[in-house]
């Protein structure tokens, strides 16, 4: 695989588990789309908000 | 005088019709079969959906992981974490037997996306554990 994207990497990671945890998790598609969401949604803005706060202590 | 109230129990209604349920089917051949192709026990158990959904994407998962330069790793009880490691590959099933007998996972430790391919290795593997312990209620007629 070419890209190096941490970034891009880092959402397909959470799209693969968003969209096996929302399948487990629920039985009515819609229900499994919204969860897959929820789970997505929250993965990725946990990493975000986790680097946002690493860039005040520097390794 | 007021009437006295009937002594006579109301009739129980019914019992509801035994419904065929998935628990007939041998738990042992649910978690074999899950384990072996992800999302093979909800296939089995007549969850169609959510088996065509695993099968399609926890192999995905698996192959982005290779593709990655990530590391299948040996069973090695010596090493707690490699070992835990080795298990959560092995959870992944036939791809993983595949990736080996193909001499794939051997691991780029200097590739810059190493560390990303052995998380989506990993958790394809964890993710269908889970997966089976689905199944598993299911079997069970719990869900």
């Amino acid at each position: 695989m070419n890209t190096t994207s941490h970034l891009l990497l880092m959402a397909l990671f959470a799209g693969c588990v968003a969209v096996v945890g929302g399948v487990l998790l629920k039985d009515t598609p819609r229900q499994q789309a919204r969860a897959a969401a929820e789970i997505f949604g929250s993965l990725v803005g946990a990493a975000l908000v986790l680097g946002w706060l690493l860039y005040f202590f520097p390794l | 005088m007021a009437a006295r109230p009937s002594t006579k129990r109301p009739a129980r209604p019914a019992a509801p019709a035994p419904v065929a349920s998935p628990a007939a089917k041998p738990l042992a051949l649910v978690y074999l079969l899950g384990w072996l192709i992800p999302g093979g026990g909800h296939l089995w158990l007549g969850r169609s959906m959510k088996g065509l959904v695993f099968l399609a994407m926890l192999p995905v998962m698996f192959v982005i992981g290779l593709a990655l330069d990530g590391r299948l790793f040996p069973f090695t009880p010596g090493d707690p974490l490699v070992a835990l490691a080795a298990v959560a590959n092995i959870a992944a099933g036939l791809p993983y037997f595949i990736a080996q007998a193909l001499g794939f996972g051997a691991g780029r430790v200097l590739s810059v996306t190493y560390e990303y391919g052995n998380a989506f290795l990993i958790c394809a593997g964890l993710l269908n554990a889970l997966v089976i312990i689905d199944a598993h209620d299911i079997a069970l007629g719990r869900k």
